[in-house]
């Protein structure tokens, strides 16, 4: 029965893996999108059916070196790392260049999302995070200005993290237990602050966030986005630190949701003086995911609303991103010291992207009001002057959004009056006009879906 | 019978606002008649339902009825409850705004008649009236935000009406960056009763105060709260967005500007006015914003020329006032004055399209001139002083450059930190470079 739940936990795994490796030697791009699209639908509903469909073995102990297993946290962000991607790139099918590096990420993600313990996520971690320097030692080997030092420097820092919690982990003896039934007695100081440092670099969180900068110039974004969607850093913080949580001292949880309070109002400023509209659109997205672990951290209300705004920057922000990777299809959007006014030419887009950065900066009736109710309400039981702080943060994102939608949509145009209008069709939109319909829905009926998140 | 109207008149344009959403998604090509008679329809019921409501409040008052509604969001101990309170400040509130909408519609009709936005412009001002209606009736802080930042997003996205312009656009950032910033008191002060009081409902706060807690963080509620008012009725030292937000179309502008988003910072004042006698020294800042706020505006309004600039100042300097009305606790006198003001300032805005039309038709206009000029204060000052006035009003006392200074005294350590960051970051590039040369 152990072999069969998994070899369930490992389907996702294995067909991905598979598929990537396949990628390597295929040159049909298009073939390879529809291949790309419909594994990540099939995933999609592969979790969603072991999410919705209530099974008594959510974790399984099998205490061996590479263990994956199915919980409800995992479920819960398998779905929406496939979601988010699908909704991302099916409307973009005919627009975007997809490369194999690609299928290796989700790869990476599928089995940081899946991992049970700390070597299997150990060995996933690194995975995921070594393909960037494949791409970083070709653009070194060209003499481009950016090698990407930063990355690795800090990804560096974050492996040896990684392998010192390993090799105490195994001094101990729970080496080879499931992260979430690792003993409070294992989490001594030192534990806890190579833990840290491994959460707030996976999530670009201050001050190990630099090697973003480094990603964003060179990477597309749904590559970007299939490294920050597996939310490495949450699962590890969920799975490994908050069983034990509250034996942990005040000032190590104080310090955590300082910075990433902190985070989040960096990257706003950041995105605030970036001249590249795609960075700011990052850094926008960076700042309110750099929110995430705050919630968390707080207590039960604060965690039900970071569990949904986990959804909601997931599957709004990478709509954000294929609308204007859409539209920078047709247009070259470089600089951000002028208005571009692609409203005129993209109605509905444009409509639609300003309506997802409702839904992320918490304009009521979208889904991220009740999360910052909710976030900010458990906060502020916690630590009153922190619930402030995570109030400027979420102003600061609003300003924020509103000034990447007005240079991109509002303003004189600078191209041509007489181009066709490009909007998509219907058809194509239909995945966004979904992602909105249930951010609305998750707005006005927040209870159908806080009923959900039990675990 | 009284609950089942206001269910209807909070319904109403909910529903409206749906059906509007889904033609626009949908890509329905409405005919502009036919939008505009149904919008002549609609906002004749709401007019009419409202109408209605505040008649019954008004027989009943001082009466109050509370409605409690299921819990929006319930998680462990906390609660978002959905609660109501059908009064004569709310239905009076709630009358005002369905009218003056009503008129709006009407108005634009033939003022953007053919005009490619028209349809936004309906979708807009209809999604204004519900954030309107919920801050009217809501009974905690929880929920007059949601109609609260209704009202804002919808204020901003009309200020860039015309879009294609950049001026319009900056003008609308410049707004929204006010308005989120003062939101922020409106949203700390929800969090706050929350935390400290167990409670938002602000009919309960004041009975709570004895049982709080919080101390000094009692006080920064009601701080919280004038903060957030000073955004919406550009008071000092939020005040500067709004003379520049009159780039949207005129009736946009009447009914934001000049009538109801305007009077939504009082209107707020009101709502808490119990809470804030708990506290006198708010009550004096309330009176000292609203008086340095009015004699502001009416210096800096007569050194424009523009119709619609110098109604902007006008307004500021009439609202000032009401919040010196609010101070002093004549509360039934600033309601009166909100309507008044509200109802003169939208025929104002409307009429200023055509005011050089006026000027020369119009006989009355000469007269008030000259009873101004009677009255004028202007006597009572020196030639020099007089002078000297006008310079500073002229420049809007510096009031953007002070902004600026306070604006850049956070930008500055941020830019210095970016820059240190590129610089960190260029220099481990190049120590990389050099490490893979040498390989």
């Amino acid at each position: 029965m152990v072999f069969l739940y998994d070899l369930m936990a490992g389907i996702p795994l294995l067909i991905t893996l598979i598929l990537s490796v396949i990628s390597i030697f295929s040159t049909d791009n298009e073939k390879w999108k529809s291949v790309i699209i419909g594994l990540l639908l099939f995933l999609l509903l592969y979790f969603a059916f072991f999410f919705f469909v209530p099974h008594d073995a959510h974790t399984i102990e099998t205490f061996s070196l590479f263990d994956l297993s199915f919980n409800k946290i995992s479920l819960f962000i398998g779905m929406i790392f496939c979601a988010s991607l699908f909704v991302g790139i099916y409307p973009l099918r005919h627009q975007v260049i997809i490369s194999s590096s690609f299928l290796f990420y989700i790869t990476g993600g599928i089995g940081l999302i899946l991992a049970n313990n700390l070597p299997t996520f150990f060995l996933f971690w690194s995975f995921q995070r070594a393909i960037p320097l494949v791409g970083f030692f070709q653009s070194a080997k060209r003499g481009d200005a950016s090698i990407g030092a930063t990355y690795i420097i800090q990804h560096v820092i974050s492996f040896f993290c990684l392998v010192a919690l390993l090799v105490m982990s195994y001094n101990q003896g729970y080496f080879y237990y499931p992260m979430t039934s690792i003993p409070k007695e294992f989490f001594s100081w030192p534990v806890l602050i190579l833990s840290f440092i491994v959460i707030y670099q996976s999530h670009g969180i201050f001050p190990f966030h630099s090697w973003v900068h480094d990603l964003v110039g060179k990477h597309s974004w749904y590559e970007i986005s299939s490294i920050f969607l597996s939310r490495s850093g949450v699962l590890l913080f969920v799975q490994l630190l908050l069983p034990t949580f509250s034996n942990d001292p005040d000032i190590f949880k104080i310090i955590l949701l300082s910075l990433s309070i902190i985070s989040s109002i960096y990257w706003s400023f950041r995105g605030l003086f970036e001249e590249n509209l795609s960075k700011t659109t990052t850094y926008f997205y960076i700042a309110q995911a750099s929110l995430l672990l705050t919630g968390l951290q707080a207590d039960l209300t604060a965690a039900k609303g970071s569990y949904l705004h986990m959804m909601v920057i997931s599957l709004c922000g990478t709509s954000m991103f294929s609308i204007l990777s859409y539209i920078q299809h047709y247009f070259s959007i470089k600089r951000a010291n002028q208005f571009y006014g692609l409203a005129q030419f993209y109605p509905r887009l444009s409509t639609l992207f300003c309506l997802f950065g409702f839904c992320m900066i918490g304009v009521p009736m979208g889904a991220s009001h009740v999360v910052e109710d909710l976030v900010i309400t458990g906060l502020l039981d916690y630590q009153p002057y922190l619930g402030l702080g995570h109030i400027v943060a979420t102003c600061l994102n609003g300003i924020l959004f509103f000034i990447v939608y007005s240079k991109f949509f509002l303003g004189q145009s600078p191209y041509k009056q007489h181009i066709k209008v490009m909007d998509m069709s219907m058809k194509e939109m239909a995945p966004y006009v979904s992602v909105l319909m249930l951010m609305l829905l998750m707005g006005v009926l927040p209870y159908l879906f806080l009923e959900k998140l039990t675990w | 019978m009284i609950e089942n109207l206001f269910q209807l008149i909070l319904i109403t344009p909910f529903v409206w606002v749906l059906i509007l959403a889904i033609i626009y998604f949908v890509n329905v090509k409405v005919p502009e008649y036919v939008l505009s008679e149904t919008v002549k329809f609609y906002s004749l019921l709401m007019a009419i339902m409202s109408f209605s409501l505040f008649v019954m409040c008004w027989s009943m008052s001082p009466t109050v009825v509370l409605l409690d509604y299921k819990n929006w969001i319930e998680v462990g101990d906390y609660e978002f409850k959905v609660r109501f309170i059908v009064d004569l400040l709310g239905s009076t509130y709630a009358l005002l705004s369905s009218v003056l909408i009503g008129i709006i519609f009407r108005f634009s009709r033939n003022y953007l008649h053919k005009e490619d936005g028209y349809f936004r412009f309906i979708f807009l001002l209809s999604m204004l009236l519900f954030g309107l209606l919920i801050v009217s009736f809501a009974r905690s802080l929880d929920l007059i935000f949601v109609g609260w930042e209704l009202v804002g997003t919808t204020s901003v996205l009309l200020i860039s009406y015309f879009y294609f312009q950049p001026q319009p656009v900056r003008h609308a950032l410049k707004a929204i960056i006010s308005y989120r910033l003062c939101d922020m008191g409106i949203l700390a002060a929800a969090a706050w009763a929350h935390h400290y009081l167990h409670s938002t409902d602000y009919t309960l706060m004041p009975s709570l105060l004895g049982h709080g807690h919080g101390g000094n963080a009692l006080f920064f509620i009601g701080l919280f709260i004038i903060w957030a008012s000073l955004a919406k009725s550009g008071q000092l030292p939020m005040s500067s967005w709004l003379p520049t937000a009159m780039e949207g179309p005129t009736p946009s502008s009447a009914i934001f500007y000049g009538a109801l988003s305007v009077h939504l910072g009082p209107f707020l004042l009101l709502r808490m006015h119990d809470y804030f006698t708990h506290f006198p020294s708010l009550l004096w800042l309330i009176g000292i914003i609203g008086a340095v706020s009015a004699v502001y505006a009416t210096l800096v309004g007569r050194t424009r020329s523009d119709a619609k600039t110098m109604l902007a100042y006008a307004t500021i300097s009439q609202v000032g006032i009401i919040w010196i009305e609010i101070a002093l606790g004549f509360t039934n006198f600033a309601l009166f004055h909100m309507v008044a003001h509200a109802s003169l300032r939208t025929w104002q805005f409307l009429r200023s399209s055509s005011i050089i039309q006026d000027f020369f038709e119009n006989p009355m206009v000469h007269q008030n001139e000259e009873i101004k000029r009677s009255l004028s204060l202007e006597k009572l000052f020196s030639k020099n002083m007089k002078k000297a006035i006008f310079v500073h009003a002229l420049h809007g006392f510096h009031l953007d450059f002070i902004n600026q200074k306070i604006i850049n005294a956070f930008f500055y350590p941020a830019k210095f930190y970016i820059l240190l960051e590129k610089k960190w970051m260029n220099w481990n590039n190049e120590m990389l470079k050099k490490l893979i040369g040498k390989g």
